[in-house]
């Protein structure tokens, strides 16, 4: 075992919504945020990892950060990037190729093309003509929000798992944006609400889905030795994985199984913990059934259980574990993508820094971040100790 | 814009590895491929057999049968055809050739008849004078 690693900045842009930055100053802002959150200058920073859009997106970002990083990381698997990003990191600073890397994500997803990600076309289906196995799917009318429907719809079918179950994850979502300020949407909801929102795919509501906003998010990785020397109580990566079963959803096989159910065992296991050890769980909620059937994946619930442990309350603050303290994806922020914000709301937890969404005394924090349609995962764990 | 026209963005651009199946349901075939090594089949064509990895995969007819593995009905699509026809079901259908899955509009069914486990068979609609798209109907 190498050298210890802690994330020891974090930023976060301006945001929801935030018509007069381009994706660039929303990177640029939350950067410079999490370098004056670590104590860190730009001169710092050796590595840059980022998932964007268009070819040699993360180069582009280095000169526009004024970074001449020795050490890039561009894996680009969706929502989940970032929690390669991380864990690619943590391996590197950790076997000594490099001391200091930030992760960047900024994107004006709702001021530039409006709600489209999921079903007008802006999210891979949909669209113009799109490249590789979505060329199959396009011409039939699928969306994006139709492929997570048809893997609940599977769910529910094998599981018995029922509207009413998913629905109880946006109301607890939602009273987590509640306490936070900053979040795009505030007030209360029920499970009636959900379910008399309009389906957009069944058996998936508006309500169901994410929220599509603005924002940037950046995150610093160090080493223990720098970390000390820093602001902050540090907070340790240890442990990380990632894995992958499909790229559209018609070659997903078993739609009731996410390759969490690869990642995060590797990740548990290298990081020393069980799930019963976990006290913040950072999921992807692009929908709620995202989070759903990775809770089962990850361990924290048996296979086909998700829906009654979800329905008793065990997402909310004080329950059994709670997640998505920030609002998550349902509520909060969702720029396109929103690996990134997760590892950064894991780090305030357990820094003790998270104000009126605090798990009081958290210590372990586990990240899942899921790209395209369910077809990657990526889990990275946090501590406030060392492995 | 109803499903029996199809405006030219939707009309796929064939290569010659895919040429087969989009002529194929033009003339009213699903095309396939089957691995000779393992037996396996697979949509969409690869050069590689996805189940086993060797490059023995050749083009077969598949009878159309399958077993809706599961569907959502898409209920809100912005792009143009689609909007104009909305709702509609989408399936994942299991072929009864071992191996094959199609991702497949089903134009005809009443989106609350659709349900897991309904027998279907592949229909088939022009896109233009040489390709083609597969459908399925209930086969019930
Ligand atoms: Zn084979």
């Amino acid at each position: 075992m190498g050298r210890n690693v802690c994330v020891v900045g974090v930023g976060l842009s301006d945001g929801p919504v935030t018509p007069d930055l381009s994706p660039s100053q929303l990177i640029a802002q939350s950067f410079r945020r999490a370098l004056d959150d670590a104590g860190l200058a730009t001169r710092d920073i050796e590595g840059l990892a980022s998932a964007g859009y268009g070819g040699m997106h993360e180069v582009a970002v280095a000169e526009y950060l004024g970074l001449q990083p020795h050490w890039l990381d561009s894996t680009s698997c969706g929502g989940s990037s970032f929690e390669f990003h991380a864990h690619h990191a943590f391996r590197a600073i950790e076997a000594g190729d490099v001391d200091t890397i930030a992760i960047v994500y900024g994107n004006n997803q709702l001021s530039a093309s409006g709600r489209t990600l999921g079903t007008g076309g802006g999210g891979g289906r949909g669209g113009m003509q799109p490249p590789g196995p979505m060329k199959y799917e396009f011409p039939t009318g699928m969306t994006l929000v139709g492929a997570y429907a048809m893997a609940a719809q599977r769910h529910m079918h094998e599981f018995g798992t029922t509207a009413e179950q998913l629905a109880s994850i946006s109301v607890q979502t939602r009273e987590h944006a509640h306490r936070n300020a900053g979040a795009m949407y505030r007030d209360l909801i029920t499970v009636d609400d959900v379910l008399s929102s309009r389906l957009v795919a069944d058996p998936l509501h508006k309500l169901d889905c994410c929220v599509i906003s603005d924002g940037g998010c950046a995150i610093i990785l160090t080493t223990e030795e720098r970390a000390r020397a820093l602001a902050h109580r540090p907070v340790f990566v240890r442990g990380g994985a990632g894995g992958t079963t499909h790229h559209s959803i018609q070659a997903m096989g078993d739609m009731t199984h996410t390759a969490a159910a690869v990642s995060g065992p590797k990740a548990f296991a290298e990081a020393g913990i069980r799930p019963s050890d976990v006290d913040v769980f950072c999921a992807y909620d692009s929908f709620t059934y995202t989070v759903l059937v990775t809770l089962e994946d990850l361990g924290f619930v048996p296979k086909g259980e998700g829906g009654p442990f979800v329905a008793d309350g065990s997402l909310r603050l004080g329950g059994a574990l709670p997640t998505n303290p920030d609002g998550g994806g349902l509520s909060n922020t969702h720029p396109g993508m929103r690996g990134l914000y997760l590892l950064c709301e894991a780090t305030r937890q357990l820094r003790g820094d998270a104000g009126d969404s605090q798990v009081e005394g958290a210590e372990i924090a586990v990240c899942n971040g899921s790209g395209g349609w369910l077809s990657t995962q990526g889990t990275v764990v946090l501590g406030t100790e060392p492995r | 814009m109803t499903w029996a026209e199809t405006p030219k963005w939707v009309v796929p651009h064939p290569n010659a590895e895919d040429r087969e199946f989009w002529e194929g349901a033009r003339r009213g075939e699903l095309r396939i491929q089957r691995c000779s090594t393992c037996g396996l089949h697979q949509h969409y064509p690869r050069y590689l057999c996805s189940h086993c990895g060797a490059d023995t995969v050749a083009f077969v007819t598949a009878s159309g049968n399958g077993t809706v593995y599961s569907f959502t009905v898409i209920r809100q699509n912005g792009v143009p055809p689609f909007n104009e026809r909305v709702p509609f079901v989408i399936a994942t259908v299991d072929l009864d050739e071992p191996g094959a899955r199609i991702l497949a509009a089903m134009p005809t069914l009443d989106p609350s008849a659709a349900r897991i486990g309904m027998r279907v068979q592949a229909t088939f609609r022009p896109a233009n004078d040489e390709l083609g798209f597969v459908d399925f109907e209930s086969a019930e």
